[in-house]
Order: C-alpha cells, then sequence, then structure tokens
C-alpha cells in the first residue's frame, strides 16, 4: 500500500500545477459564473433567489466567498464583466473549484485500486481523469459540476470499499464506508438532481448484493433483516436527511425578500423578511372593499384600469397585476340588491350601531365594483379574450356607466373549495372560484402576457370546464368603513412552515427544469455527446477564447469501450449458453464481469436517462458518465494487462496509450485554458467540423492584433 | 411460513444427468395425449355453445341501434373524410398507415359510395347529406364482434377453464369504451382485431412447438407475421404488440439456444431463419405493400400535397403547386417567403435603434424584417454577383442554378441585403441582417443560393424549389422565426442570420415573380406527371409521419394523461345533440377497468411473492399451475404494460381512446387471475407433446405432471359476481354509450360516477 500512497501523492502534485495553471485568468464573468456567482452574492445578503438546482453546491460556493469576505454586491450581469476592482475574491472561489477538480484524479486511482484491479490500470485511469479537457474546463470556473463530481466519485469510491469489506458485516468498516456512500449520494443530489442517477446506480448495485444474501441459506433472516435495515438507514435514510438539510439550511440562510419573490406563492413570500405584513379583518361583508389575489399563478391581483381592450367588446381591461396598487380595489356588493324585497340578514352590528351588516357566504350571488373606475363591474361575456381565442374562454371586462345599474351579466356566484356551502368567505383563507352564472365559466387567468396596450399585464379570462387550481382566488385585504374592529378578529398571512415551502419549491423547480426549452445555440443532444460533436463557448475577448470541448481520445475511446463491453457481454453469454469452454479462470471472469458491469451500469445510468428529458441540453451533462466511462477504460485496460506477463511491459503499455491522450490534451489546451492560439494549429485542431470555437477569431502566426475593420465601424 | 401446503423445493430437473434421460417415457407422453383428446371431446360441445352465446350476446351488443345517431361522430370526422380521399382517388396526408382506412375504403367502394361527403364537423347529419353510414358502421361493428370472439378462442387456447374463457370474452363485450369506439367509422376496431389476430396466432404457434417445422408450425409462424405486418399497417401502435411478440420471441430462441436443449447450431439456425422470414420480412412486405396501393389509388393533387417535396407534388395530377412555378432569371423582382413561418422577407427605411433596451449595440442600419402580408416593400430584385450594378442583358438571360452566387436588392429603397457580424436585436447569438447603399461593402452583400433538392431540380423557381440563402462571408444563413421586434421595429418579425446552417427552419421559398402570371404561362404549357420511385415516394411519406406525428402538441380540450387512464378520471365527449338532450360520453366499464388494475397489481404481487419465496428455497405454488401462470400470464402482462407504458414517453398529445388495446389486454389478464384465485388447478398439458421427426432431439421442458382444472361452485359464484356487476354497470352506463336514450339533469348528476367526467347536459 506504500507504493498506492506515493502513486496518490505524486498524482496529486503533478495535478496541481497542470490544473491550475492560469486559473485566475480571465478576471471577468465567465459562461455560468453569472448564475452561481450571483447566488452566492444572495447567500451573503441573505436575499431570497430562485433557481432549479438544489442548494448545496452553491451554498458552498458562497461559503467560500464569505470566507474570503465577499460582501455580495457584484452585479454578475453577463459574461465578460470584469471581476477587477470589485469585492468577488473569484480567484479563491475558482480556486476552490480546481482542488475539487484535482481531487477527482488520485479518486480515481483508489477507486480502481480498492476494487482490486492493478496499479498500472488505475494510474492509467487517472491519467486520463487529469488530461480530460472538459472535466479540466469545467471545474476552472465557478460552476457547480466540480461539487457534483467530486462527490459522485467519492460515492463510487466509498461503494467500492464498502465492497471490499462486505464479508465482515457490522464491523467498523463496514459501517463507516456504508455512511460515507449514503453521504456521498446525499450531497450528489443536493448539488444537482443529476444525483439521482448515481443513486439508481448504487441502488442497483445494493439490490443485486442484497437478492445474493437472500438466496445464501447460511445467512439467517434476521440476519438478512439487519442487513436490509441497515442500507436502507444508510442509503436512503440518510441521503434524504442531508438533503432536506440543506434546503433547511438554505430557507434559514435566505429569510429576506429578493429576486426570486415573483416566483413563489404570497403564502411563502410573505413568510419573508421585508415583507409589509398585512394585517386585515377577516370578515367579509358586503360594501366591504377588498382586494383579490389570484392563486393558480403568481400574477397578482384581480386588477382593471381605465384603457380599454382594443378588441373583442372593446370595454375596459381587467388583468392581473403583480404589486399593491388603488386599481386592485373592489367593492362587493350583494347581486340582487335592487330587489327590495330581499332582507339583510342581521348578521354583525355596524360601528354605527344602526346599520345591520350582512356576511358573504360561499354560494352566494354578488357583483364586484371596480373602486377608481366606478360604477364599472366585473362583467363577462360571449365574446373572444384578447390572448386565449378557444371556445371555452370567456372575455372578462370592467363594464357600466353612470345611471346604469349593470346587467345580469355582472353577477358572480362566490364559491369556496373544501368549505361546506354557505360557510362565510375569509380574507387570506377562503379559497374561492367566482362562476359567472350566464356563462357557466370561472375567473379565470393563465400565464399569458398581455401585448403592450395592456401594459405586459397578465390575461384575466373565463374558463369554461377549466382545471380547478388556476381559477381559485382568494382576498387578501378588506376594508369596511362601519365594520366594528372590535368584534371581528384580526388575521394575517399565515407563516409557511419548512415542509411547505419545501414542498413549494420542488413544484416550482420541477416545472422550472421542464420548462427550459427554448433552443440554446450551444445545446447539444445526448446521442452528439458520444462523438463529441458539438463544444460550448464559455467566454472569448481579444483572440482568446474559452470552449468547453472534451478531449476527443478520451471521449472516443470511453465509447467506444462502452460497446465493446456490451458486444463481449453478449459474446461470453451465448458461449455460456452453448457450453463452450472458457480459457479464463471462472474467478477471474467473474471478477472482472462484475467490476466492469458496475461502471458500464454506472455510466448507462448517468447517461440513457438524458435522452428522456425534453429540456435543453449540454455537453457538461455528459460528465459524470464521462467519470463512470473512464473508470471503465480502466477496467478493461486492467483485463488487458493480463496478457502482459512482464511487469515493465505493463507499464510501458500504459504509458503509451496515456501519452496518446496527453498529446491531445496539449493541443486543445488554448481552448481550455484561454490562451493565446494561432489561426493554423486552430485549422489543424478542427478534427470534426461541427466544432464551432471560430478560428476566424485567432489570428495567424506573426500577425497579433489584427483589428477587424468590421468592429472599427461599429 | 409454515404452511404444509409449501413444499420444499423439488429437485431440479435441469440438472446434468436429468439431461441425459428424457424425464418421461414416450408411453407416458401417449397416455397424455391420449388423456388430453379425451379432454377435449368432453369439453367441446361446451366450448362450441359458450363460444356462439357470446358472439351472439355481442353481435347484439355491437349492433344495437347502430343507425343512430345519424349524424357525424368525433373522428368520424377525420376517417370519413380519408375514405371519401380513397374513393375520389385525392391525395391526403394522415399520421397513421393506411390499411385500417384502405379497409373502410375498401367497403365505401363495395357498396358503392362515392366519397362525395366532405364530413367536415361532428353533429352533421348523415341522412341529409346521402351518406351510407349504417353500411360503414358495420364493418368495425363486426370487427368488434370477432374480437370478442377471438378472446374466447385465446383464452380456450391458452387452457382456461370454460367459465374463465366466457367470463372474460363477456367482460370485453360489455365494455362501454370499446362498444362506444368500435361501432364508429374509426381505425381502433380493425387494430384491435389484428393485435388479437396476431396473439391468437401466436399461442397456436407455441402449442406446436413439438412438432418444429410442421405444415400447421408453419401456418401458424406465418399467421403470426401477417397479423403483426397488418397490426402495424394501421397505426403505429402496432410497434408495441410487435415488441411483445418479439420478445416472446427473442426468449423462446434463447431457451433455443441452451446446449442442454441438444440442439445443433444448423438446426437452430434453421428455427431463427424461419422467424425472421415470418416475423420481419412479412410484416415489412405487408407494411409496404399497404403504402404501395395507397400512392396507387392516391393519384390527384389534394389537401396532402402540401406536406410533401416538390418532387413528390409533380408525381400528381394537377398539382397547383406545379402551376405557379416560374424559372427564376437574373434582374426578376421575386418575394420570397418563409416555408415554415409563412413570412415575406421585408425592409422599410426604419433603422434598428443604435442601443437596444439591454444596452446591446446595433449597426444602426435599415430593417429588414418578415412581414404576413406582403406590399410594395416585399419585392427583391435578383442581381449577379458583380460589382457592376447597371442591368446587362447578357446576365437577364440566365436562369440561377444550384449553389449560384446572388446579390438582393430591396426595390423600395433601392438598396443591398447585407449581413454582417454584429448581433440581431433579439437573439445575440445570431447575425443582424440590413442594407446598404448600392456599391458599398460588396463582399458582404453576396449570397449563396442553395437548393433542397439539387438533384432533382437544378434549376431555383418560385413556388417548387425551397432554399437556403448562405452569406458567403460569415457563413449564416438567412433565417426568422416566431418573435416579433418591439415597437421601433412595428411589431413585424424579426430576421435574421443562423449559425446553424443545417436546420430545417432556413428554407425560403420565393413565390412571384412581378409582371408575370405563372398559371397563365403554365396553363400554355402541357404539364406532364412525372413519376417517382415507390421506394422514395415511401421514405418521404414515412419521414413526415414521424415528423408529424412528434408534432402533434397542439393541446386539446380533451387530452389526457397516460396515468389518468385505466382510473378514468375524465372520458371523452363524443357527440351531442341540445334539442334531445342526448350524448355519447366514452369512458371505460368502471368495474372491469377497477378489475382490470387490481388483477395488474395482483399479478405482479403474487410473481414478486413467488420469485423471492423460491430465491430463498420456498415453492408456494404448484408445477403446472405455475407454470400456466407465469409463461401465459406473463404474456398477458408483458401484452398489457407494452400497451400502456410507453405512452408515458410520449410527448404527443394523447386521449384515453389510447388505452383500449391495454384495456384487452388487461381483461384477459384478469381472465387468467381470476382463474390463478377461484379454480383449483389447471387444465394441463394443452401443447401438442406428440413429437415430430426434427423436433426428437427437443428436450420436454414443461412439467409434466397432467392435471385438470375443476371449478367448484364457489368459484362459479364469485365469476357470476364478477360477470353481474360487468353487466349492471354497462346497462348504467349504456344511455351514454349508445347516445340515447336522453336524460334529465338529475340523470346526468346521477351517472356523474367521476367528479372529472365532464358530461353535457349536467344542467
Amino acid at each position: 500500500m506504500n507504493g498506492d500512497m506515493l502513486i496518490v501523492l505524486t498524482l496529486a502534485l503533478v495535478s496541481l500545477p497542470i490544473r491550475f495553471y492560469h486559473f485566475q485568468d480571465p478576471p471577468e464573468v465567465v459562461f455560468d459564473e453569472v448564475h452561481f456567482g450571483k447566488f452566492a452574492g444572495e447567500y451573503i445578503n441573505g436575499t431570497f433567489y430562485f433557481d432549479v438546482h438544489p442548494p448545496l453546491a452553491k451554498m458552498l460556493t458562497a461559503l467560500v466567498a464569505q470566507v474570503f469576505s465577499y460582501n455580495g454586491d457584484f452585479d454578475f450581469g453577463t459574461i465578460g464583466n470584469s471581476y477587477l476592482g470589485s469585492s468577488v475574491p473569484y480567484a479563491e472561489m475558482r480556486a476552490v473549484c480546481v482542488l475539487l477538480g484535482v481531487l477527482l484524479v488520485p479518486a480515481s486511482f483508489v477507486t480502481l485500486r480498492t476494487g482490486g484491479h492493478s496499479a498500472p490500470a488505475a494510474l492509467f485511469a487517472a491519467l486520463l481523469v487529469l488530461f480530460e479537457n472538459s472535466l479540466s474546463t469545467n471545474s476552472r470556473f465557478i460552476l457547480l459540476d466540480a461539487y457534483l463530481l467530486l462527490f459522485t466519485a467519492w460515492t463510487l469510491l466509498s461503494w467500492a470499499m464498502f465492497l471490499k469489506h462486505r464479508n465482515t458485516p457490522f464491523t467498523l468498516e463496514w459501517w463507516w464506508w456504508l455512511s460515507a456512500t449514503g453521504f456521498g449520494l446525499g450531497c450528489a443530489v443536493s448539488c444537482k438532481w443529476v444525483g439521482l442517477f448515481t443513486i439508481a446506480t448504487i441502488g442497483c448495485s445494493t439490490l443485486y448484493h442484497v437478492w445474493g444474501l437472500w438466496g445464501d441459506l447460511r445467512v439467517s433472516k434476521i440476519s438478512f433483516f439487519k442487513h436490509f435495515v441497515a442500507r436502507i438507514i444508510c442509503l436512503i435514510g440518510l441521503p434524504i436527511a442531508i438533503y432536506v438539510f440543506c434546503f433547511y439550511v438554505h430557507l434559514e440562510l435566505l429569510s429576506l425578500t429578493g429576486s426570486g419573490d415573483s416566483y413563489i406563492s404570497p403564502h411563502f413570500q410573505h413568510s419573508l423578511v421585508g415583507r409589509d405584513i398585512i394585517e386585515t379583518p377577516s370578515d367579509v361583508v358586503y360594501g366591504s372593499i377588498v382586494s383579490i389575489r389570484h392563486l393558480g399563478t403568481n400574477g397578482g391581483y384581480l386588477h382593471s384600469h381605465a384603457s380599454n381592450y382594443p378588441e373583442g367588446s372593446k370595454q375596459q381591461q381587467v388583468t392581473l397585476y403583480p404589486y399593491e396598487d388603488e386599481n386592485n380595489l373592489w367593492r362587493i356588493l350583494k347581486a340582487n340588491s335592487s330587489n327590495e324585497s330581499e332582507e339583510v340578514q342581521h348578521d354583525i352590528l355596524g360601528s354605527d350601531n344602526k346599520t345591520w351588516l350582512q356576511y358573504v357566504r360561499s354560494g352566494e350571488m354578488i357583483k364586484l365594483e371596480h373602486l377608481i373606475t366606478r360604477p364599472r363591474k366585473l362583467h363577462s361575456h360571449n365574446e373572444k379574450p384578447p390572448l386565449s381565442d378557444e371556445e371555452s374562454y370567456k372575455e372578462v371586462s370592467a363594464y357600466g356607466f353612470p345611471d346604469f345599474d349593470g346587467d345580469a351579466n355582472d353577477f358572480w356566484v362566490v364559491k369556496t373549495i373544501g368549505e361546506a356551502l354557505e360557510s362565510r368567505i375569509q380574507a387570506l383563507q377562503s379559497q374561492f372560484q367566482l362562476i359567472h352564472t350566464l356563462q357557466t365559466c370561472a375567473l379565470y387567468s393563465g400565464n399569458k402576457k398581455l401585448p403592450d396596450w395592456g401594459f405586459g399585464q397578465q390575461e384575466v379570462a373565463c374558463i369554461q370546464n377549466g382545471k380547478i387550481p388556476k381559477t381559485l382566488w382568494m382576498i387578501e385585504q378588506v376594508a369596511h368603513d362601519l365594520l366594528p374592529l372590535e368584534k371581528t378578529r384580526m388575521t394575517s398571512y399565515p407563516r409557511y412552515s419548512f415542509w411547505q415551502k419545501f414542498k413549494e419549491l420542488h413544484g416550482l423547480m420541477w416545472r422550472a427544469n421542464n420548462d427550459l426549452k427554448e433552443s440554446h445555440p450551444y445545446q447539444s443532444r445526448p446521442s452528439e455527446w458520444l462523438m463529441l460533436v458539438h463544444g460550448i463557448s464559455y467566454w472569448e475577448r481579444d483572440g482568446r477564447h474559452i470552449y468547453l470541448l472534451g478531449n476527443p481520445i478520451i471521449y472516443w475511446t470511453v465509447t467506444v469501450t462502452v460497446f465493446i463491453y456490451m458486444i463481449l457481454s453478449f459474446f461470453f453469454k451465448l458461449r455460456q449458453q452453448r457450453g463452450v469452454a472458457e480459457r479464463f479462470q471462472p474467478d477471474l471472469l467473474q471478477f472482472y464481469k462484475r467490476a466492469a458491469g458496475f461502471y458500464a451500469m454506472a455510466w448507462a445510468f448517468h447517461y440513457l436517462p438524458f435522452y428522456l428529458m425534453g429540456r435543453q441540453l449540454f455537453l457538461h451533462h455528459y460528465l459524470p458518465a464521462l467519470y463512470c466511462g473512464i473508470l471503465l477504460v480502466g477496467v478493461s485496460v486492467d483485463l488487458v494487462l493480463q496478457k502482459f506477463k512482464w511487469k515493465l511491459s505493463q507499464w510501458i503499455f500504459v504509458f503509451t496509450l496515456t501519452a496518446i491522450a496527453i498529446c491531445a490534451f496539449f493541443n486543445f489546451a488554448p481552448l481550455s485554458y484561454g490562451l493565446p492560439w494561432n489561426r493554423e494549429s486552430c485549422i489543424r485542431s478542427q478534427w470534426l467540423p461541427y466544432w464551432d470555437f471560430g478560428c476566424e477569431r485567432f489570428s495567424t502566426i506573426g500577425h497579433f492584433a489584427n483589428p477587424n475593420p468590421k468592429h472599427a465601424e461599429l | 411460513m409454515a404452511d404444509s401446503s409449501l413444499r420444499q423445493r423439488r429437485q431440479p430437473l435441469d440438472t446434468k444427468e436429468n439431461a441425459q434421460q428424457p424425464a418421461f417415457s414416450r408411453n407416458d407422453i401417449k397416455k397424455i395425449t391420449q388423456l388430453q383428446k379425451q379432454h377435449e371431446l368432453n369439453e367441446k360441445n361446451g366450448h362450441t355453445i359458450l363460444f356462439l352465446a357470446i358472439t351472439a350476446l355481442s353481435t347484439f351488443v355491437s349492433f344495437f341501434k347502430i343507425w343512430y345517431p345519424a349524424e357525424v361522430v368525433f373522428d368520424e370526422v377525420h376517417f370519413g373524410k380519408f375514405l371519401g380521399y380513397y374513393l375520389r382517388r385525392t391525395y391526403f396526408f394522415d399520421v397513421h398507415p393506411p390499411l385500417g382506412k384502405l379497409l373502410l375504403a375498401a367497403v365505401g367502394y363495395l357498396i358503392g359510395y362515392d366519397g362525395h361527403y366532405e364530413f367536415n364537423d361532428i353533429g352533421e347529419s348523415y341522412e341529409a347529406n346521402h351518406v351510407p353510414y349504417v353500411a360503414l358502421r358495420t364493418f368495425p361493428a363486426a370487427l368488434n364482434v370477432l374480437s370478442v370472439s377471438l378472446v374466447y378462442s385465446i383464452m380456450k387456447q391458452s387452457g382456461y377453464a370454460k367459465s374463465i374463457c366466457f367470463l372474460t370474452a363477456a367482460l370485453v363485450c360489455f365494455d362501454n369504451a370499446l362498444v362506444a369506439q368500435n361501432r364508429l367509422i374509426m381505425l381502433d376496431s380493425v387494430m384491435i382485431f389484428f393485435i388479437l389476430i396476431t396473439v391468437y396466432s401466436y399461442i397456436r404457434f407455441r402449442k406446436l412447438r413439438y412438432q418444429e417445422f410442421s405444415t400447421s408450425w408453419w401456418l401458424w409462424l406465418f399467421a403470426t407475421g401477417a397479423g403483426l405486418g397488418c397490426t402495424l399497417s394501421i397505426k403505429m401502435v402496432g410497434l408495441f404488440v410487435v415488441t411483445a411478440i418479439g420478445i416472446s420471441v427473442l426468449v423462446d430462441l434463447w431457451a433455443l439456444l441452451d446446449i442442454q436443449r441438444g440442439l445443433t447450431m444448423n438446426h437452430f439456425t434453421r428455427h431463427f431463419y424461419a422467424r425472421a422470414v415470418a416475423l420481419i420480412v412479412v410484416p415489412a412486405m405487408i407494411y409496404l405493400t399497404c403504402f404501395y396501393i395507397h400512392f396507387a389509388i392516391l393519384i390527384e393533387s389534394g389537401p396532402g400535397d402540401s406536406f410533401m417535396s416538390s418532387q413528390f407534388k409533380d408525381t400528381l395530377k394537377n398539382s397547383a403547386t406545379r402551376m405557379k412555378a416560374l424559372d427564376i432569371h437574373y434582374y426578376d423582382n421575386i418575394t420570397l417567403s418563409h416555408r415554415d413561418t409563412d413570412v415575406y422577407l421585408h425592409s422599410h427605411s426604419l433603422v434598428y435603434p443604435l442601443r437596444y433596451e439591454d444596452g446591446r449595440i446595433s449597426s444602426n442600419g435599415k430593417q429588414v424584417v418578415g412581414i404576413e402580408e406582403p406590399d410594395i416593400n416585399s419585392w427583391w430584385q435578383v442581381l449577379p454577383a458583380t460589382e457592376n450594378e447597371k442591368a446587362d442583358d447578357d446576365w437577364a438571360s440566365r436562369t440561377i442554378r444550384h449553389d449560384d452566387v446572388i446579390r438582393l436588392k430591396h426595390i423600395g429603397t433601392d438598396w443591398i441585403l447585407l449581413t454582417h457580424d454584429v448581433a440581431s436585436p433579439i437573439l445575440s447569438t445570431n447575425e443582424e441582417f440590413t442594407t446598404v447603399a448600392p456599391g458599398e461593402r460588396f463582399n458582404e452583400t453576396l449570397f449563396k443560393v442553395v437548393l433542397e433538392d439539387p438533384n432533382n431540380m437544378n434549376t431555383w423557381q418560385t413556388g417548387m424549389t425551397a432554399f437556403k440563402l448562405f452569406h458567403m462571408d460569415t457563413k449564416v444563413a438567412l433565417w426568422t422565426h416566431e418573435q416579433h421586434l418591439p415597437e421601433w421595429g412595428l411589431g413585424l418579425q424579426d430576421v435574421n442570420g443562423n449559425k446553424n446552417l443545417n436546420e430545417r427552419s432556413n428554407f425560403w421559398v420565393a413565390q412571384e415573380i412581378q409582371g408575370k402570371n405563372a398559371t397563365e404561362i403554365n396553363l400554355s404549357v402541357k404539364q406532364t406527371v412525372k413519376t417517382m420511385p415507390f421506394l422514395r415516394k415511401y421514405l418521404e411519406l414515412q419521414g413526415r409521419i414521424f415528423s408529424h406525428n412528434a408534432g402533434l402538441t397542439k393541446p386539446h380540450p380533451y387530452q389526457s394523461a397516460p396515468i389518468s387512464w385505466p382510473v378514468m378520471l375524465r372520458g371523452i365527449s363524443y357527440w351531442s345533440k341540445d334539442e334531445t338532450r342526448e350524448q355519447i360520453y366514452m369512458t371505460g366499464n368502471v368495474v372491469g377497468w377497477y378489475l382490470g388494475l387490481a388483477s395488474v397489481a395482483i399479478y405482479s404481487g403474487v410473481f414478486l411473492a413467488d420469485l423471492i419465496s423460491r430465491h430463498r428455497g420456498i415453492e408456494p405454488i404448484d408445477g403446472p399451475v405455475r407454470q400456466r401462470f407465469v409463461n401465459n400470464g406473463g404474456f398477458f402482462f408483458m401484452l398489457y404494460l407494452l400497451h400502456y407504458l410507453p405512452f408515458f414517453v410520449m410527448g404527443r398529445v394523447l386521449f384515453l381512446h389510447h388505452y383500449l388495446p391495454a384495456a384487452v389486454c388487461s381483461y384477459m389478464l384478469l381472465g387468467a387471475v381470476l382463474q390463478f384465485m377461484f379454480v383449483d388447478g389447471i387444465t394441463s398439458p394443452i401443447s401438442n407433446l406428440q413429437r415430430n421427426a426434427s423436433a426428437k432431439i427437443h428436450r420436454h421442458t414443461s412439467v409434466l405432471d397432467p392435471m385438470t382444472a375443476a371449478p367448484d361452485r364457489t368459484s362459479k359464484i364469485m365469476l357470476a359476481i364478477v360477470l353481474s356487476c360487468q353487466v349492471a354497470m354497462f346497462l348504467f352506463l349504456a344511455p351514454m354509450t349508445y347516445g340515447s336514450p336522453s336524460m334529465t339533469v338529475d340523470q346526468v348528476l346521477q351517472h356523474k360516477i367521476f367528479s372529472g367526467w365532464d358530461l353535457q347536459f349536467a344542467k
């Protein structure tokens, strides 16, 4: 093991200069540092933001920033903004990512050694990891992938350690490595949901081993049960606990209102510090002035203003408006108040001690009068709304003029959800639909923004047979002159518990993930990753270009190895079925089948699910699969090395292979590190016509600083 | 677990020693075969009676009031229309392969319908339009009856007890969704019929495995292949049954390959090729033949033209685009429209704002945009790539060919089209298009005309030939997308340079040449209809079918998610009539579908429990019973999963009726599970054990404990209860299935079993 320690140390020492080379350069915002740098600032300021990824990696980035005294005031804006003169400790933040990337190198070595593979093969895999351009580029900047990759690698390492100790169950080492695996899983999935693929990998491997235990009649049922429960606790319980804990810390840190407010529900918003606390009487009586909030979207309050629809009925617009405003105020009136014979129910005596007030109850018919443009009332009729032009949508407007009492198209029935008919409507509590009786439709809003004539506000329409969530409304504030405040209960937004926030955030993240559909010039499909068809432009300036491109030799080797693995395993299966005797020792064959099978499965689990994703995908999504693929290459090389009887020839073989990969690495290094390059080398490196790093940006040898006349003109 | 009925693991049969000598002697097999024959004879009459009874019942259920409603119902809109196109020989486009529609059209042809009616809207009267709709509906309804009979036969061939066979077929017969769907002019009934034919043939084939290469063995193998081909030629959903049969065949072949079977490699290869020919070549031939007939019938230009390439359109009579085609010469003034978004290339003297809202800077040049209605500013003159601005007669006589380099002059402003390395207003990754005064920046105004299909048509023409315009200097293609510029651009469509040259959305079409009336010119020349090899026609249509199917994502008010199907959260309103308050609302039989779902759960539970206990050395289920449960039940289980789960990964719009094939499979699985739960034992073996000469080396792998199912009185009572629940529910929902009689509001509300059922006339 001493030899191994030496190799590990050497590997680390060699990796450091290679990976740290020029790590402060460029002192500008690169690629997604736009997002993740900004998020670090949000943690330091404590302002709430919303993002599709779980928080762990972002919190660790923020921790680094905090330690190196970032005050959170930098606006990352766009790619290319300069860090110089700001308080962003970008060099330190990047250094941590680079360091994590460096750790990946010895991790791969130790993983393979632990699995029982030879030192030359393990070293080979480690060198492939070190000289892989995309792994290098992606861990040079403030991105999440460096964290994710390290946690994935840690998980695989711990699992290899655990399997090594599987014949001595319930010892200290056994427990330690089992929980270490669970820890790695929890951290990986708390960085990005891609960690779920790692969970699937370990889960399948666990099932395989547990199935073996169950079939082993020497293991008693009690003992099996212990095995089973231990795995559930460590591999399911522990990751869930870590995941939830990350979110807990995340929400504790981000206690102030911030840029994420517009994504979350009003209840969530009001649980953040910095919101005006709304306090309102909970009872709603006829004649009250109310503001009504839409619950299905975060569009805001039911709103109207003195501009008309340019089409349809040409009556006054009704929209959703996200901020508090006088135009959000409506007066609730009883619908058949013109009918004199109707008795006012004596619910509560007004503060003048002579007027009786009546509560608004579910199932009753009301009118809503817009306070500012009185006597216009909320109105719907058989016209098509401006944006939703399907048959089942009706336009909603504010309609009415002095001396006209309105018509039956102003009548809406309040219908609460989950409460009995005739229950009282309560501010901030009752969720209700407003049903238009004549059109049998419900007041609705979707996520559609009106054009300029509607000031970009959200469309409100009336929908027939709509889904319930988007037709739900809630009264946020109530005021009535005569309401005796001493007799009513005051209410305000209930504070969201952690679990409610957790649940809501996940719904939002899931939807946001699926909505990432618009096309991006550097996106790619999973099928293109295998052959490394596309790269990603990270940053460019003055003839320097940082372009995420893998080491093609390594990418292609991994792909070929995976296919060879599949063909070979089918081939061996076939021979077995036909009863052909193998020249390999059975144990040896079994050993390699199991090891290669595990890493091939890990590769497949980290790669294939992307085919099912409709969202935009990028080359860097392939990196975890690539890491597993490199380990598979390591195992395969180990198998090939069995053929070499002489130890030295093994080393020679391995170093020759490595040399090819290293040459390719240095060939593409200018793109990985953003170093100056020349057009000739660039064109020579254009191995595939699809690589769009753009050689024309580099000057030819001897012609540096060739000012482009086109740019000069602008 | 101390149940005495659980046996410890028996000596496994598959050990090496056992392989040498057959487990059963020839005499045993003879005895078993005799028993089998006797049993069959005893059962025969009973089966015949039950079979006829269920067929008669199903006929009544399917044909009851088939003439009602005498109006267009739901998707009859589509399939009726397509049928008419066949009869009028007019080219149309549909996402389904042709066989189902061809069969419907054949019925129409035989009864002398001329296809005049357009089936425009749901609810239009057939009688007023003189459509022989009853005869047309007879065909799907008849196939529905045959499907029910087939289910009976499948269960019988699989060796289930008489009562189970009858029950399963009756459950299928009394399913509201199947009845509602399958008596209308639609494809589902045809498809379900062919799925069942395939399953039936395959089971017959499997039962003959000890008489390999015998005549009936070949017959049923080819019948399976033909069934696969026909199913696939009706809807792409046929791929599911192809997968199911494919998996079974692979498992079967893998077992044959086992060295302990004793088959030589030669022998195995024969098995392999027999299956490859029957199950791959035959279906493929049938599939292609259907398309061949499709093209042979549809020879007139019609509504399907617009989906096809110009070369394809040329093969149709009276093609409208053909009439619009004219060669473009230099100095012609033309309009250009973007193929995907239908906007015309347009420019005017308004300029890009120097600084956009997000702080980026533009060239401040004149705008180039896309406009929906062409106007005076949409004319462009094609100039040759010479610095000389003056018209030149030598050039003027020339047409423009593939890869020619041209310049475009905007007629309204007299400026030349140009693009350059400046970010476009909306997409900062794409290049801005603008115009410059003549004579300036010559190199940046050069564009290459790249035609879509230069091998077929090498000359740039209006109407016919789609083309891309590549910028010579910066290698971008003229492109536009459905995003509109803000107020400074009058809300017109953003046009820019796309760096991805290969995108399909880069294509433009020249529409008109100023001063030339294409139709008049073309009418004066005699038009010839071109031909095109069948395979190329087929490949083109198949490609369009795939891309169009994937593009069917526009939401529909009655679409539903696969997860909601088996629990029937929502149905589909097929038809309603306000005057009489009648409606057809498609939902399954609540009893049957929930029982089907339960059977899936029970099957998985029992299977897993058995698997887990066997791994621990305990065998809870008896040999033949387990064998049937795993093999035959497993086949039904797989059929069900393969007809249901793939929908979860489909992006297209989905409807409840996509679940119907899966529902039929779930009924068969339900039959298997009910037998397992309520009937003691199983009739086994049911395969023909007599071996023919070539199969001598085969080892019997099935467990040869002869056994007969013994349904007792309790089981019969249980089955009767299930059936009566199903029938009761069927009758309860019948008014919504048959569209009559009308229901009062109270009745409608009563029938609203789930709150998601959006029945008409509920108020």
